[in-house]
């Protein structure tokens, strides 16, 4: 069983949607840290240790794509969910083909956020994987 | 520097004229002053021969005085220069001129030439060969003549015995005229001549700068104006194009390219304002949803953690509900610049108006608006998407709101009614699909008629083509056309692409007998109309045997200010607007993507200072999958666990 010091790291320029899922997640007991771009976001010491990734697909600098090929490259179980404000298929469809577990639209609840990452983890949790924050 | 067309023509003409009168000028001078000397030739002979034949006797007699009497006088005759004799030797024994009477002549000199030039004097000579003409010391010109005087019986059997039996030329009588006025008469020739030549030249010269300019610099003028005019990006120039002849057939093809390219103008240009509002609708969409999503989720959150505090509560589902609308207002605009088809679900219309009725409540009490409902209880629930829907209602309410003057205005009343509505589809049913017998397609959307794209047709009566928009409304006769045609002419329609004929060969008008068109729609027969102006028969048959159809209507009508009728044709499309700088211009155009997307339609009458009555009409029987745009919506992977929390609507 592996212990994580760090449950989720979440990559968003926008500070709002930053300090949002620090409030809901952190409230369900969740450890969330925060990157505000790309580069910042790989830097984190946290994506080494984190059990998933929230990650704009909109950043600026190299872009939400971007971020999640190199996270697959790094560490290819993590779980990496792509957010994005302007939700089209094409979009969608890339962020699957190019290995994203799931993919949220903005604006989110809190409910639809909480469910997701519970659904996500879930799964990681099958595969062998501690659930509980 | 530059030359024109006209003045190189005349130049050439000009040119051409004064070689070939010139030549001919110069022929009939020659012509004329040959006749004349050989006229005065003959005169010349005549004249040896009379002065021979005078003297005749007086020579044979030996009488020199009187010889000598009659050569002087005739020698003075006027247009005879001198008359003389010379005897064989070639001294001068008789002249008019007193003075050479004595002095010889030297037979190589040029009176003698004709005869002596072979070395011997010849006996017989032409009358040609005796004449010449040579200047005189004056130096006008003189035409001599020279007899010569053979030997007879009678001259040396004379009694003078001057002359041997032996002589054969005895002297040579010279008469000499003078040229001086057939010279004149020739001069005057050659003047009249190269005046007329003169007049020739100018008269073509005029001639053909009057044609050109008729002809070819003013049609060619209007050509360049149009151009230029074009090139300066209006492409509403016409040009003349009356004549007959290529210059013609030139400025025709040149008024169907000109409205071409503003048909494909047009085109670009709706495209392009259809692409703004998908890169707006993107670009807002990404921007607010950032903000909504703090909204949403600290709303959300505290709705949860104060369940003590039920008032507060309440505000906070207020909050959250309304940012959810954001939500799905965004969303549609989205779907609008997507063309997304409705989800489709038994909706029940009253319930739609009542909810939207609630959204915008706030907005209708600041506006001092009062609402009268006349909802239909037993309306069956029609397949519709309820947020779709719902957009479109409170959008009506808002525009019937600012019609009636917005917040601080004085107010006035919204009627909303819903009613099942069995509409005939006469003047109802919309051509969605056209195509000439060859399969081109001739739906407009550049050019609509009271939102709908119209159908392009090319009406060709005479000479004179014009291109015809259609109402593709069935049963409607709101066309469209360049250029009008009088009432009661019967016209042929073409296809504008491929110029098929669109009349019906084996069908005519009931009604009035003419031809009649007819254009070919997917699935769903032919539409036909009649071909005489100001007759409005039309017959879409697969439509009427199908019969009425059943629809669920919401009509929302204010007594606001109304709108004027040059607007009422672009009310639907993207980014027009009537409220300046309060409207987007995009409410009735979403409004309308939303309609078409349920095969509905929406229609609006107004006049102006009365109010606005928009009519929705949703149909109960949803029209087959080809008639809907085929595009598929947002569609999430089933490989992702979470896609609940993603697909629209699910929260």
């Amino acid at each position: 069983m592996t212990i994580h010091a760090v449950d989720v790291l979440v990559i968003d320029d926008e500070p709002v949607v930053r300090d949002a899922v620090r409030l809901v997640l952190g409230h369900e007991g969740f450890v969330v840290e925060a990157a505000a771009d790309a580069a910042a976001g790989l830097a984190h010491p946290a994506l080494a240790e984190c059990r998933m990734l929230l990650c704009d697909l909109m950043l600026p600098g190299a872009g939400g794509f971007e971020v999640l090929r190199r996270v697959r490259l790094l560490r290819p179980d993590v779980p990496v969910v792509m957010i994005t404000g302007y939700a089209t298929d094409a979009n969608a469809e890339r962020a699957m083909l190019e290995g994203a577990t799931a993919f949220l639209a903005k604006p989110f609840d809190d409910v639809e956020l909480l469910n997701l990452v519970r659904q996500v983890l879930a799964r990681t949790d099958a595969h062998g994987e501690d659930v509980t924050p | 520097m530059r030359l024109r067309i006209g003045t190189l023509a005349i130049l050439g003409v000009a040119a051409v004229t004064a070689i070939v009168i010139g030549a001919m000028a110069g022929l009939i001078v020659r012509a004329h002053r040959a006749a004349l000397v050989a006229q005065l030739t003959r005169s010349a002979d005549q004249l040896s021969e009379t002065v021979a034949g005078s003297t005749y006797v007086d020579m044979l007699e030996n009488r020199r005085e009187a010889v000598h009497r009659e050569i002087t006088t005739i020698g003075r005759q006027r247009g005879i220069d001198k008359v003389r004799l010379f005897n064989a030797t070639g001294e001068i024994t008789y002249s008019s001129d007193e003075a050479e009477i004595g002095h010889a002549l030297d037979t190589h000199a040029e009176a003698c030439d004709a005869c002596h030039a072979a070395g011997r004097p010849l006996v017989k000579l032409s009358m040609k060969q005796r004449a010449r003409i040579f200047r005189a010391a004056d130096g006008h010109r003189v035409l001599g003549m020279i007899r010569p005087i053979h030997n007879e019986r009678s001259c040396w059997a004379a009694a003078c015995h001057a002359h041997s039996r032996d002589d054969t030329v005895l002297g040579v009588l010279d008469v000499h005229l003078s040229l001086t006025d057939a010279d004149a008469m020739i001069a005057r020739d050659q003047r009249s001549l190269a005046l007329l030549a003169l007049l020739a030249i100018a008269a073509s010269s005029l001639l053909l700068w009057w044609l050109s300019g008729r002809l070819i610099l003013r049609p060619v003028a209007s050509l360049i104006a149009g151009t230029r005019q074009v090139a300066q990006g209006d492409l509403n120039t016409t040009i003349p194009a009356t004549a007959r002849h290529e210059l013609g057939d030139l400025a025709r093809a040149f008024n169907e390219m000109t409205r071409r390219l503003a048909d494909a103008q047009r085109q670009l240009h709706q495209a392009d304002k259809l692409a703004s509002v998908g890169r707006l609708a993107a670009g807002v969409a990404h921007e607010i949803n950032n903000p909504l999503t703090g909204v949403l989720t600290y709303a959300s959150f505290l709705e949860k953690r104060l369940a003590d505090q039920p008032e507060v509560r309440a505000d906070l589902e207020v909050i959250v509900r309304e940012t959810k609308r954001c939500r799905e207002i965004v969303r549609g605009l989205l779907d609008f610049a997507r063309q997304t088809p409705p989800r489709r679900q038994p909706t029940d219309a009253n319930d739609v108006v009542r909810r939207s009725v609630a959204i915008v409540m706030n907005q209708l009490t600041l506006a001092r608006v009062a609402l009268d409902f006349d909802l239909a209880n037993d309306l069956e629930p029609v397949p519709a998407d309820a947020n779709q829907l719902q957009q479109v209602v409170v959008n009506l309410l808002i525009n019937a709101a600012d019609a009636l003057g917005g917040e601080g205005g004085d107010g006035g009343t919204i009627h909303v009614r819903t009613r099942r509505a069995d509409v005939a589809p006469r003047g109802h049913a919309v051509v969605r699909h056209a195509a000439c017998p060859r399969g081109c397609d001739l739906l407009d959307p550049g050019t609509r008629i009271a939102g709908h794209a119209s159908i392009r047709v090319l009406r060709r009566a005479g000479d004179r083509e014009v291109v015809v928009h259609l109402d593709p409304v069935y049963g409607r006769v709101r066309h469209r056309a360049g250029q009008p045609c009088d009432a009661g002419v019967v016209a042929a329609y073409h296809c504008p692409s491929c110029r098929a004929s669109l009349v019906t060969p084996d069908r005519r008008c009931p009604d009035c007998a003419a031809p009649a068109y007819a254009v070919h729609v997917k699935g769903r027969g032919t539409v036909e109309w009649c071909a005489r102006k100001g007759c409005a028969w039309t017959r879409w048959e697969a439509m009427d045997a199908a019969g009425t159809q059943p629809y669920a209507e919401l009509v929302v009508e204010d007594t606001g200010r109304g709108i004027a009728s040059e607007d009422l044709d672009h009310l639907f499309e993207p980014f027009f607007s009537t409220k300046g700088p309060r409207g987007s211009g995009l409410g009735l155009a979403i409004t309308w993507g939303i309609l078409e997307g349920h095969g509905g339609t929406i229609d609006v009458d107004s006049e102006v200072g009365r109010g606005t009555r928009f009519t929705v009409q949703l149909p109960y029987r949803v029209p087959e999958p080809a008639d809907t745009p085929a595009l598929v919506r947002v569609r999430m992977p089933d490989a992702a666990p979470a896609t609940a929390a993603t697909a629209p609507g699910a929260a």
